[in-house]
């Protein structure tokens, strides 16, 4: 070029504004052309909305009478005094049991009666049996009753205009707490009490506390007017053929411009039973400080409450040398002896050499995973891609409204694939439906052909669909050899989900909220994929002296997975051997069953896992009847809400005059911390061109072109 | 030296401009012509053909026309909703009923081309749509008002014959992809 030096910074911009005027140009016009997705929503298409309910029908903001509360939810709607519910949480955690009292506080801020519904999680295998409400100095202990039974009974004091609470389980982590007949400006306190057990997990203990149900993918098509039932639920979603109970599942989600609401205090107090080498919430800011008998008093920072919108972790581990390696509870109750014993395999990593495997990652990139979900996917793709071996085979899968994948068919991980995988990985976007089934199916059915290696299906999800039973059904009649590992992601993966696919999957399931957690969970994720498993394990009692255990048989545990039986009618004394394999070497261990921690609520434990179980085999197959007979004979003897009772609690006193009106609200939930509402809820159509745009762009062009030419003329031509 | 290469950027930049304003003047020109061969399509429909498309490689063919008669607004309405459809004209959203059987029936447009007679629109206007079998029904405007995008409550359902029109908001912005709609609703007319 022979541009002098004064008109380069001239050449410069003009050529940048040509440039840019192109690149616009062609922009605006290729989009235009191409197909811009109407709803790029993952849930909300448009029949799925449920309108059924008079109660929320979308009211006008003029409707609304003077010095109402207005809320905008997500799906659109706008809801008037909507009740306030704020929650207390109180656990004491004793070995390896949390008793937790979860308090929830329903105010009406209206100026009508009305009925609160609140749609809340728990952790999923919570053994709920204890149900108070309080009104003003009154107490009243709740019962438990057939859900069908139950809802009568709610119905009718609702009716009579007494006070009254309903306690039921719409999944094994979701529950509804209906309160009926809250006065204006009062408040109606209702207490739920449930027993757990502990995470034991590769030498660390842990209790995760969900505080929301996140938005659920509601996959199907909607149920028809026949199909709609007496009872509809409050939810934003309208019931379908896969999922017939969305709207109970799917409480309405506050739009982003609402305040956060539902807050929460957690207090906990923690009996280890042995010296802690650390103690951490990864999600939440936390204070603790040790009582006078080792007991840690566990409280969220300054006491202060959080908002309900993302799950809670308590994580502790013992110091070295005094982790539990058997650990015996028991308790008598209605003259039946209980127990609980949990033992520690002495396995050790690096006892066998690495076998080559084929590994499949099915990744979830739907829009709920929008945001930090996508990323700490990717992240934990990218490491578990670099852990790979020559001697492997890998693929990837990923799905929303579509399933697709990197390659036809899985490949050796040779640094040629393993490239093209990690740009794949990098290139991943969330967005749509969340449309498992296919992309479980296909990750399923590559199996078969090629024996001796081990085929591991590392699955990354959020797990927020409405259909698990289904999904359930598919990993239990195709799994063969293969296995399934939940990584879940994201601050409410759905717990139920993880638990369970892992289980039917026969592998097991990890928990990662946070990028910075990714290294650390994902290595305790590998060195299960790449250790021997503990396989074949028996139980042998002495003869006659057998108990009632669950799980009947003992699944094959991964590295740093202990066992852990609930027996009941166990004489005190007996003495047990596990047997098993490891490594290709035999394993047994005898233990002698005398003595062990009395420990209240173990009954509840063992009746929790029989139910688990029972509802196991319904997803197996199982006729529904014979297994509702089974889940109701042991939930109604041990007072414990199950898919097929509810606790109710019902006042003696009429607090609502006759005359008086009341109107059912739901309490609407916050969206999951990181989630983003667009990508959830989608948007309506998108309806403008970039014609006037353009018609900018182009006459200010022109005007510029036009008023350089006249400069560049020589004077006195101009 | 200076002087050719100003003339040369002006050169560059009229007809980056000419361009431009081609590109606007290409998607006025396709919005309108398009409706015309879409009036062909809809005379094979009338004849009864299931889904006649405007044109052979066309993925959208005409389902209602809807008529303003006091804005003498007649428009052919295609069906499906994407960018693709309503460049060509309002586009009817599946999953809802389609115009003219009961129900929600939503139908969104650009509000720079077809659906900018929206904003003419008042409460009490008749809005005839003919159907390609010939049959008619009538709405009455009931409502016009501004929402946010988010606002998905308008798309469900209803038991009577509704009509949901959308179109961006406000209608002279100069940039599209906002966040607001402007959203007619129309109800039925029983006689």
């Amino acid at each position: 070029m022979t541009t002098g030096t004064i008109d380069r910074p001239l050449v410069a911009i003009l050529v940048r504004m040509l440039a840019g005027a192109i690149v616009s140009a062609l922009v605006l016009c290729g989009a235009v052309f191409l197909a811009v997705p109407v709803l790029a929503a993952e849930s909300v298409a448009a029949p799925q909305a449920a309108d059924d309910l008079g109660a929320l029908r979308p009211t006008r903001p003029e409707d609304a009478r003077r010095g109402s509360l207005l809320l905008r939810t997500a799906t659109g709607q706008t809801l008037v005094d909507a009740p306030l519910v704020d929650t207390d949480v109180a656990m004491q955690v004793s070995g390896m049991f949390a008793r937790v009292a979860v308090t929830q506080r329903f105010r009406n801020p209206g100026k009508t009666w009305a009925e609160g519904v609140y749609v809340f999680p728990l952790p999923e295998n919570a053994a709920v049996d204890r149900l108070r409400m309080r009104v003003g100095e009154r107490v009243i202990e709740g019962e438990i009753q057939e859900r069908g039974q139950a809802r009568k009974t709610y119905e009718k004091a609702k009716k009579e205009g007494r006070k009254a609470s309903l306690l039921s389980q719409e999944r094994p982590n979701i529950f509804t707490n209906s309160v009926a007949n809250i006065g204006p400006g009062e408040t109606v306190e209702v207490a739920i009490e449930y027993q757990q057990t502990l995470v034991y997990d590769q030498g660390r203990f842990s209790l995760r506390f969900p505080l929301v149900v996140a938005p659920r993918y509601i996959p199907g098509v909607p149920a028809g007017e026949e199909a709609v039932t007496g009872f509809g639920g409050s939810g934003w979603a309208q019931d379908t053929d896969q999922v017939p109970d969305a709207s109970r599942i799917t409480p309405l989600v506050l739009d982003g411009s609402e305040r956060p609401r539902n807050p929460v205090r957690i207090r906990i107090d923690l009996d280890a039973g042995f010296p802690l080498a650390s103690l951490d919430s990864p999600y939440h800011e936390i204070e603790h400080s040790p009582g006078p008998d080792a007991v840690q008093h566990i409280r969220l920072r300054q006491d202060r409450p959080v908002p309900a919108d993302r799950d809670f972790e308590l994580v502790w581990v013992p110091n070295p040398g005094h982790e539990p390696r058997a650990a015996l509870f028991t308790e008598t109750w209605n003259q039946v002896p209980h127990a609980l014993l949990m033992v520690m395999p002495p396995v050790r990593p690096g006892a066998a050499p690495r076998a080559p495997r084929e590994l499949i990652f099915v990744v979830d990139t739907s829009g709920s995973m929008n945001g930090a979900s996508i990323e700490q996917a990717q992240a934990s793709l990218r490491l578990a891609l670099k852990r790979l071996s020559p001697a492997d085979r890998f693929n990837i899968i990923q799905f929303n409204s579509t399933t697709r994948w990197l390659f036809d068919d899985a490949v050796p991980a040779d640094p040629g694939h393993l490239g093209r995988a990690l740009r794949y990985v990098d290139g991943l976007r969330a967005n749509g439906g969340t449309e498992m089934r296919p992309a479980l199916e296909r990750a399923l059915a590559q199996g078969g052909e090629e024996s001796g290696r081990l085929r591991q299906i590392v699955f990354l999800t959020d797990g927020s669909v409405g259909n698990e039973e289904s999904l359930f059904q598919l990993i239990a009649e195709r799994l063969g050899r293969s296995r399934l590992f939940t990584v879940g992601i994201g601050s409410a993966p759905n717990s139920h989900f993880m638990t369970r696919a892992a289980s039917f999957g026969r592998g097991s399931f990890t928990y990662i909220g946070k990028v910075g957690e990714v290294q650390e969970k994902m290595a305790g994720l590998f060195l299960k994929l790449e250790s021997p498993l503990l396989t074949d394990i028996a139980v042998h009692w002495p003869p006659g002296a057998e108990p009632q255990v669950w799980p009947e048989r003992v699944p094959d545990l991964y590295l740093g997975e202990p066992v852990v039986l609930a027996a009941r009618g166990l004489a005190p004394g007996t003495r047990v051997t596990i047997e098993g394999r490891y490594a290709g070497k035999p394993w047994h261990q005898t233990l002698d069953l005398s003595g062990g921690k009395a420990n209240p609520g173990v009954h509840a434990i063992w009746a929790r896992r029989k139910i688990a179980a029972l509802m196991d085999r319904k997803t197996q197959g199982a006729p529904e009847q014979e297994v509702r007979a089974a889940v109701l004979e042991t939930a109604l003897e041990h007072r414990l809400v199950s898919r097929y009772t509810s606790l109710v609690a019902v006042d003696r006193t009429r607090s609502r005059p006759v005359d008086a009106d009341l109107e059912t609200k739901p309490v609407p939930v916050n969206l999951p911390a990181g989630w983003s509402q667009q990508k959830v809820f989608g948007t309506l159509p998108q309806t403008a061109t970039a014609a006037p745009l353009q018609l900018l762009l182009g006459l200010l062009a022109l005007a510029t072109g036009a008023l350089l030419r006249r400069f560049s003329l020589p004077r006195g031509l101009a | 030296m200076r002087r050719s290469l100003l003339v040369r950027a002006s050169a560059a930049l009229m007809v980056a401009g000419a361009w431009q304003l081609g590109q606007a003047g290409w998607i006025e020109a396709k919005a309108w012509l398009a409706q015309w061969l879409i009036e062909d399509a809809w005379a094979r429909a009338a004849q009864g053909e299931a889904h006649p498309r405007p044109w052979p490689w066309a993925d959208t063919w005409p389902v209602a026309r809807l008529d303003v008669p006091r804005l003498e607004v007649s428009r052919m309405v295609l069906s499906g909703a994407s960018g693709r459809v309503m460049a060509f004209g309002p586009g009817h959203l599946d999953g809802t009923p389609l115009p003219g059987v009961s129900g929600n029936s939503v139908v969104s447009g650009h509000r720079d081309t077809h659906f900018r007679f929206l904003r003419d629109l008042r409460a009490g206007d008749r809005i005839e749509v003919t159907r390609p079998d010939g049959s008619r029904k009538e709405y009455r405007v009931t409502e016009t008002r501004v929402v946010e995008q988010s606002e998905t409550g308008l798309l469900r359902d209803t038991d009577e014959a509704r009509l949901t029109l959308i179109t961006c908001w406000p209608f002279d912005a100069l940039r599209p992809g906002g966040p607001m709609r402007y959203v007619v609703r129309a109800g039925e007319v029983v006689f």
